[in-house]
């Protein structure tokens, strides 16, 4: 799992570095993590089958074995998450 | 138990509660449990089968199509048939109370009028109407949980809605009831 807050002060991280394990060419810079990066684990987890499934709330119900209506404030939740982290 | 609707709504929570709905009114019909409000329901009242599922209809109605206002005004978006499948089961544990007007003989009215001591004369009754307490309970959970996931609020906000939309809903069941069912 990606790591997107500071252990020690809990402020969001930057990507300072990026490296090509092919010719180990090193990119340096500041650069903001993609927004989707910042969910957890299990919402990010959620989006991937949301969109395998074409974006069918109907389809994430009977995978996931929950009702329509909790599968639609699931993806409420990480809509509003995804807003807060934009601002 | 108290959420069932995170796996089961719309229509296959109406399917399911209408099941319990019907077996509760012809239950209801021969143990003389009347539900005559949205969460009400009384002891020793001679029905018919059709006096029984007027009552749960507008028992069920009024709750629905209050829920439903409620959700117009406090969520952004829900479906209707989410309410009324998860409202519809909310009303399962009232199966209860309808098997256990059974197991007692409500005094009479009148004799209740006269002297209201009376009632404490019949054990089986005191127990069935302390058994109704849990069963309201669990049914007034019941369709806070419905209201909840079927709208997607929580908070402060579903429940001041949720007291608002329930006393709403009892009243109009009880002048539903006393204007439409003829005794």
């Amino acid at each position: 799992m990606l790591p997107t807050y500071c252990p020690s002060c809990n402020e969001q991280l930057k990507v300072k570095c990026l490296h090509c394990e092919n010719c180990q060419t090193e990119v340096t810079g500041k650069y903001d993590l993609p927004l989707l990066a910042l969910l957890t684990s299990e919402d990010q987890q959620f989006i991937t089958r949301f969109v395998i499934n074409s974006g069918s709330l109907k389809e994430m119900s009977a995978e996931l074995k929950l009702s329509y209506p909790t599968v639609r404030n699931m993806l409420n939740e990480i809509i509003n998450q995804l807003k807060k982290d934009e601002k | 138990m108290l959420n069932p609707f995170t796996r089961i709504a719309g229509w296959q929570a109406f399917g399911m509660g209408l099941v319990f709905v019907i077996i509760t009114g012809i239950t209801g019909t021969f143990s003389n449990v009347a539900f005559d409000g949205a969460i009400d329901m009384h002891l020793g009242q001679k029905l018919t089968v059709a006096h029984s599922f007027q009552f749960l209809a507008i028992d069920i109605l009024s709750v629905v199509v209050i829920m439903t206002f409620t959700g117009l005004i406090i969520s952004k978006e829900f479906r209707i048939i989410d309410i009324l499948g998860t409202m519809t089961l909310s009303k399962a544990p009232l199966i209860i109370f309808a098997i256990a007007g059974f197991f007692t003989v409500s005094p009479d009215m009148n004799e209740i009028l006269k002297n209201p001591y009376i009632v404490f004369q019949s054990v089986s009754f005191i127990l069935v109407t302390i058994i109704s307490i849990p069963v309201i309970i669990w049914n007034i959970i019941l369709m806070f949980n419905a209201l909840k996931i079927s709208c997607g609020i929580k908070g402060n906000k579903l429940a001041i809605a949720f007291i608002i939309a329930i006393l709403i809903s009892e009243i109009i069941s009880k002048i539903l009831i006393y204007n439409i069912v003829k005794i």
